[in-house]
């Protein structure tokens, strides 16, 4: 047994030597569904959509579906939002197909439909200024926005859902009559493991052909670019959707990782659509874009004159389910993203101390480590918000425990925290250590909470503590006592202030298939895993949400994951997982970060310096200064790097660190305002330029420029020793950018080489936007809370600028009491005025307006005049920096919940 | 943007004890802006505009600390937050007076110990009286400790002259003795050589008749190589018309090299040498040698030779084992690093001792080679004594070169073992020479670094490198911090960095000049 152990750390150690390890992950040609699904003729589908058994009501139509073998119960259902959902069942089905729970924000809203023209071909529904053709053979579904179709659902045939069936016998007269089946089929091996598969084939596939579009976004997670490239059997492999524990992930590669969003966008400059394929199962999509197809056609049509048709076409193949898909008809970007937010839902606001900075390491070693550390960043005049604990802090690896000596006075370190306003995270994951006395171990075993084998055994498998079980989340049962353990009086030693960083919850199960659980493992309700892996994340954030909430009803929680799935946003914060010290690494966070944010899930961050290996001082002050530009804020680094606490360097690092730290402390109510708006809306706090700028063809591939909401544009500097970088300044000569550095205005007339120093990276205001800042970064957020805001208004064309601010306690629910201040700014006619745009909603600030900063505002104002509604005008001094691009109005003083107008003279 | 202010003096030290009602007087009976320090107060009079002090601006004194920063150099606003890079002063009356960021001023947390940094009365207590009388009872054992300490240093001073002193004494004989030393295996090497001489003259003629012997055999050798080689042809040449084909080779199964039970023209090319046929001649000289290990390797009278590695890896089938045999490796590694050292002469005379035993001598010869053994053996012994003189003469240079801190006071160290132990190990530095850790429960060691040399000139930290590597990182290495203690001891051991290890030492040695100016400071103002 020693020896094995040994072996198995070895093993282990191997991985750690090399880069990923592709031999440990399935390609399409070794799952036996991909297999199968990739091999369907073209063009030749054999589905019948009978109209005859058509029935009509108010929201939906249903008929029957057939194949030679099979006949489906098919549905087509309105919903609010321009948004269509696809739903085909058998009709009796020898199991039961799994439908997924928990991904979507409760059911969707449904809306009233009209039939247009029903023939015994073809039905036609009106919905708003939507159609959709349902075509009977072969089946086929085209939608449209007014008259142009925009997407074609099995446009090429490729539709399948395979139905249940029994074993065939293993006749030894060898019998002629069943077609050759895959032999993967009903069981399946990889590397040593097997795959029982006791309920046989079971998958299903839809094509949509998006006519018009030009690229494809969307189906995170991947450490790709954020325009998805074509893929195709003897070429690329599908973009792979199964949650995996992936070691040392490789770049720019359709494999999976340890998230999955199976929502696709395609997008043309009139109509950008989305399909969400609503499926927990492992799923793989091919794409295919005419761009990168098919050089010769585009030759013939020019010769023979017709036009280049730009089309993308996807086809989503999954291993088990119900055909669960919607489809969402934008018609710009934002209108697919905000329909597909109506399905998933949105993230709830977070504390505002979450977008402070997060210093995290595998590990701090002790309580007096981490007092050290922050008294460090003190003394350096770093901001931190949030110390971090990896797994090092339990007794042995057995979460909601602290190691009896480096952690046994806990609630004293976390005293000690919140004493100069900060908190602390601590991580949690799902395996439970197999040791007898350990009280989660012995209750899960008492109670049967463990996921089980195909034999009905508890699952055994090999994580952080050696021999773990995994808890089964989809049992209420177990999601009530598990939540439960995060109350004060089960984890002793925690505290309200403490925060939870949910980790491995692919799940990771080292010595299992592709480090996962293996598919025939059976959860709750008989479920096998194969149905609903991809939700095992998604729903133990669920529980922690739950936990937290309980234990704290008055305080958000904040929760950290590294598996996610649709609608995960609701629960959860998460980062782009174990990436490394290397440029490429920090290039890939703005893509994988957008790709993420499409995905419903704005709060995204990648580890600052990268967690493997050792960053040099360059790519670490660049990596702090291209992550200020992203939601989530926070340094991480593996237990064999060197420490790379900003203290720890050269006195021009630690000030371009500090630098850095210091602007995005400045910027934290812009960050806070756009995760309010999100909430609201659903839209995305930052965004690719494709999804301000859905007309522009130039913006397409540009992943490497990051907009957060319509106020800031950051640019990644992600090249060594880089003297200037290219930025694309998108709108047109209409449009003002304003460089952050030197209020120097440019126009929106595209790429421009921008000159940088180590200093900087470039950053511009949007014009026409304004910002509010607290221009007085302090040690931790929460001391800032009562600070006085500065606004800076970047004029557009037109001399005006508009923008919003929310304000409340920063922490508790009580803003759902309508405590709270959403103010909207407003520059017009020299003349700067704000309005509250919930007017039930108040909140007592103590911050009030410290300085107005006016970019691109006229030379000639001498002062300026304050009029609130109580008081007597007063005059403001106004004042000019010495290029004459700023102009600076000193000290309103006004209240941020008094109404005020400001007027230049 | 804003130009950096006028350095302040990080601390000043208000004299207080006896004057603190003076003290108290003062601040109530002066009325200054918030967070001016005394000195500067006089620069602050409302009845003025206030000019920046950096003269870039005047501004109203109504601005002054208006909570709005106005002048670059942040000098309007001393008892707000409002400037970035502000100061505010902690007068702390009964303590040390210090600066604080302009960040902290109101924040909600009491930075100053006299509280005046937050502006709500009563949010902060006052405790500079309890902070300084403990500071001062601190200095006050600081300073005890220093005496004490420097006591101590002196005497170990003393001790680690003496110490160097004696050793270069002792350099001094050993040189002597070398010397003589020198001169007698210089003897002993004159009269090897004369003997080994007629010695190697003497079995000179055994030599040629062995190497004639040896000649013979190799003949005999060829001779029945090249009559197998001809058989072989004769019976490969199947169709007898004295030249050797592809084809025929292709009908003989020895020649199915990956034994996929055919014989392809690929592989049969091969052992032509990549020839379509071949004449008698050609065969013998270019196809025999590839071929002749093959077809004994078919009648079983032939194993091939395994490449080292590959013997490795069958007895070590799975990866899991490499780490071991890696560690093991550099251990034997260190190992072997001591072995040269013994070995850096080789031994010349060794290849004389390779009689063959097959060969019988006369007995004049006989004689000779007795002669010639026991005279290399006397040279041997005069080396040896040699050698061992100056292995002692290196030790000592060693020691000599050690740098021992200022006046030789952690020379007493050397050769000393200090001991820290928590929960789990016992960490173990002995200074100039090496840091350890060893398992409460186990017995054996862990080097963490072996003495490479002092981090910096203040003599306050050591370095210990080339420890054991770790697994699957780098090799060991430790830290001492090194502070002044009335007593040599280990007080804290950390690993801030995997198989990064940090050590706090104690030692009166460490007591001297910096430590004592802060405490003489206050003396002085007593």
């Amino acid at each position: 047994m020693a020896r094995a152990m040994r072996l198995f750390a070895f093993a282990l150690l191997v991985a750690i030597a090399a880069s990923v390890d592709r031999n440990n992950f399935k390609t399409c040609d070794q799952s036996s569904f991909c297999r199968r699904l990739r091999k369907v003729e073209q063009d030749n589908s054999k589905y019948i959509l009978n109209l005859d058994t058509l029935q009509v009501s108010a929201h939906s139509l249903e008929a029957d579906l057939l194949n030679p073998d099979a006949t489906f119960k098919f549905t087509l259902t309105a919903l609010a939002g321009n948004t269509f959902r696809l739903f085909a069942d058998e009709i009796k089905p020898l199991h039961k197909r799994y439908k997924v729970v928990g991904a979507l924000d409760g059911e969707p809203k449904l809306t009233k439909l009209e039939v247009l023209e029903r023939t015994k071909q073809e039905v036609v529904i009106k919905c708003g200024d939507s159609k959709v053709k349902l075509i009977a053979e072969p089946f086929k579904i085209e939608f449209y926005n007014k008259d142009t179709v925009v997407a074609v659902v099995n446009a090429r045939g490729l539709f399948t859902i395979e139905h249940l069936r029994v074993k065939p016998q293993e006749q030894a007269d060898g019998n002629e009559e069943l077609p050759k089946e895959d032999p993967g089929a009903w069981e399946e091996n990889f590397k040593s493991h097997h795959d029982s598969k006791p309920r046989g084939p079971e998958a299903l596939a839809m094509d949509v052909t998006f006519p018009g579009a030009i690229r494809a976004y969307g189906l995170p997670e991947h450490a790709d670019h954020l325009a998805l490239r074509s893929t195709g059997p003897g070429a690329t492999d599908p973009y792979r959707l199964y949650n995996l524990d992936v070691f040392e992930y490789e770049l720019e590669t359709t494999m999976a990782i340890y998230g999955a969003v199976p929502v696709l966008y395609a997008h043309g400059p009139e109509n950008t659509v989305g399909v969400f394929w609503h499926n927990s199962a492992e799923t793989w999509v091919d794409i295919s874009n005419s761009k990168d197809t098919n050089v010769v056609s585009s030759i013939v049509n020019l010769v023979s004159g017709k036009k280049d048709e730009n089309k993308v076409d996807a086809h989503f193949m999954s291993e088990s389910g119900v055909l669960d898909v919607f489809v969402m008809l934008g018609p710009k970007p934002a209108d697919v993203v905000k329909q597909y937010a109506a399905l998933t839902g949105v993230a709830p606001l977070p504390q505002y101390f979450t977008f402070g900075y997060h210093q995290c390491r595998w590990n701090y070693n002790d309580e007096d480590d981490v007092k050290n550390v922050v008294e460090k960043f003190d003394e350096g005049d770093f901001p931190l918000d949030v110390m971090w604990l990896d797994i090092e802090y339990t007794d042995g690896k057995k979460y909601f425990t602290w190691d009896p000596v480096k952690f046994s006075h806990s609630t004293v370190m976390l005293n000690n925290l919140t004493a100069t306003g900060r908190k602390l995270v601590a991580i949690i994951d799902p395996h439970v250590k197999r040791e007898s006395g350990y009280f989660l171990h012995e209750d899960a075993l008492n109670n049967d909470y463990y996921v089980k084998d195909k034999d009905g055994k508890v699952f055994e498998g090999w994580c952080w503590p050696g021999s773990s079980s995994y808890p089964d989340f989809f049992d209420p049962t177990v999601v009530d006592y598990y939540s439960n353990l995060y109350s004060l009086d089960k984890f002793k030693g925690s505290t309200e202030n403490l925060y939870i960083w949910n980790d491995m919850n692919e799940p990771s199960v080292f010595n299992g298939p592709e480090i996962t659980m293996g598919k025939d493992m059976v959860h709750y309700g008989n479920w096998e895993h194969r149905h609903v892996h991809n939700l095992y994340g998604l729903y133990y954030t669920m529980v922690t949400m739950k936990g937290l909430q309980a234990r704290s009803p008055n305080k958000r929680p904040f929760i950290l994951t590294r598996a996610f799935f649709a609608g995960s946003q609701r629960y959860a914060a998460m980062w782009t997982g174990d990436n490394a010290a290397e440029w490429s690494h920090l290039a890939i966070s703005y893509p994988m970060c957008l790709s993420v944010a499409l995905g419903g899930i704005s709060f995204c961050g990648a580890d600052i310096g990268g967690f493997f290996h050792n960053p040099d001082p360059e790519l670490l002050l660049r990596w702090y200064q291209v992550a200020t530009w992203l939601p989530f804020f926070r340094a991480h680094a593996h237990i064999d790097t060197k420490r790379r606490e900003p203290y720890l360097y050269g006195s021009d690092v630690q000030m371009r660190i500090r630098n850095a730290l210091k602007l995005r402390y400045a910027h934290l109510p812009m960050w806070y305002t756009q995760f309010w708006e999100h909430s609201r809306t659903g839209e995305p706090v930052i965004r690719p330029l494709f999804y301000e700028f859905p007309e522009d063809s130039n913006v397409l591939d540009i992943d490497n420029q990051v907009l957060i909401g319509k106020s800031v544009m950051a640019t990644a500097v992600s090249q060594h020793s880089a003297s200037s970088a290219s930025v694309y300044l998108p709108g047109g000569s209409e449009q003002l950018w304003y460089d952050l550095s030197d209020f120097k205005s440019y126009t929106g007339s595209g790429y421009i080489t921008y000159p940088v120093n180590l200093d900087k990276i470039p950053v511009f205001y949007m014009g026409g936007s304004i910002v509010s800042r607290k221009d007085r970064p302090r040690r931790a957020s929460s001391l800032m809370h009562d600070d006085p805001y500065t606004l800076y208004v970047s004029l557009d064309n037109n001399k005006s600028a508009t923008g919003t601010l929310y304000i409340d306690d920063s922490e508790s629910y009580e803003y759902k009491k309508k405590k709270y201040l959403y103010i909207r700014f407003n520059y017009k006619d020299n003349t700067l005025t704000n309005s509250f745009i919930d007017q039930d909603a108040k909140y007592p600030t103590l911050s009030w307006l410290e300085r107005v900063v006016v970019l691109g505002a006229s030379n000639n104002f001498r002062y300026a005049t304050l009029k609130t509604p109580k008081g007597e005008d007063t005059i403001l001094q106004v004042s000019y920096d010495s290029e004459g691009r700023s102009l600076i109005i000193r000290k309103p003083g006004v209240s941020m919940r008094e109404k005020f107008t400001i007027t230049l003279h | 943007m804003m130009p950096s202010i006028p350095k302040l003096p990080a601390k000043s030290y208000v004299l207080c004890i006896l004057l603190i009602v003076v003290c108290e007087i003062s601040t109530s009976e002066v009325p200054r802006p918030r967070g001016v320090p005394l000195s500067h107060n006089p620069l602050y009079n409302p009845a003025k505009d206030f000019v920046c002090l950096d003269n870039s601006l005047s501004i109203p004194f109504s601005q002054v600390n208006d909570d709005y920063c106005d002048c670059p150099d942040a000098s309007d606003e001393p008892g707000t937050s409002a400037c970035i890079h502000g100061t505010f002063f902690c007068m702390n009356v009964g303590h040390t007076s210090t600066y604080i960021s302009s960040s902290r001023v109101n924040d909600g947390i009491c930075d100053c110990c006299d509280g005046t940094d937050e502006y709500v009365k009563g949010k902060c207590a006052n405790n500079c009286q309890e902070l300084g009388q403990s500071a001062m009872k601190e200095a006050a054992r600081q300073s005890e400790l220093l005496k004490a300490g420097k006591q101590i240093r002196a005497s170990m001073c003393e001790m680690g002259i003496k110490l160097k002193a004696e050793k270069k004494d002792k350099l001094v004989i050993f040189a002597a003795q070398k010397i003589e030393a020198e001169k007698i295996m210089r003897e002993k090497e004159q009269i090897k050589k004369n003997i080994e001489e007629l010695e190697s003259a003497a079995l000179e003629q055994y030599r040629q008749i062995e190497e004639e012997n040896k000649r013979i055999k190799q003949e005999e050798e060829n001779k029945k190589n090249r009559q197998e080689a001809e058989d072989t042809f004769v019976r490969f040449d199947s169709n007898k018309d004295g030249i050797v084909e592809v084809s025929e080779l292709q009908s003989l199964h020895t020649f199915d090299r990956d034994r996929n039970g055919e014989v392809t023209v690929e592989e049969a090319k091969y052992f032509l040498n990549s020839k379509d046929s071949m004449s008698l001649e050609d065969f013998v000289v270019e196809a025999w040698p590839a071929m002749k290990p093959f077809l004994m390797l078919d009648e079983g009278l032939y194993k091939p030779p395994q490449p080292a590695g590959v013997g490795e890896v069958e007895e070590v089938p799975i990866n899991g084992e490499e780490p071991t045999t890696e560690a093991e490796f550099e251990e034997e590694g260190v190992n072997e690093e001591e072995d040269e050292e013994d070995e850096e002469h080789p031994e010349e005379e060794e290849e004389h001792e390779e009689t063959n035993p097959e060969v019988t001598y006369d007995e004049e010869t006989q004689n000779l080679i007795e002669k010639a053994t026991a005279a290399r053996s006397e040279f041997t012994e005069a080396d040896q004594s040699v050698r061992d003189i100056q292995s002692e003469i290196t030790k000592i240079e060693e020691y000599l070169n050690k740098d021992f801190g200022p006046d030789e006071a952690f020379a007493p160290l050397e050769g000393e073992c200090f001991d820290y132990m928590d929960y789990e190990y016992i960490y173990r530095l002995c200074p100039f020479d090496k840091a350890t850790q060893q398992q409460k429960s186990g017995s054996s060691d862990t080097r963490l670094g072996s003495w490479s040399k002092w981090s910096n000139q203040n003599y306050d930290a050591m370095l210990y490198d080339r420890g054991q590597s770790c697994w699957n990182g780098p090799q060991r290495s430790t830290t001492v911090a090194i502070s002044c203690g009335s007593e040599n001891k280990l007080t804290s051991v950390s690993e801030p960095n995997r198989c990064e290890y940090h050590f706090t030492f104690e030692t009166p040695a460490a007591c001297y000049k910096a430590t004592t100016e802060g405490i003489k400071d206050i003396h002085d103002e007593l």
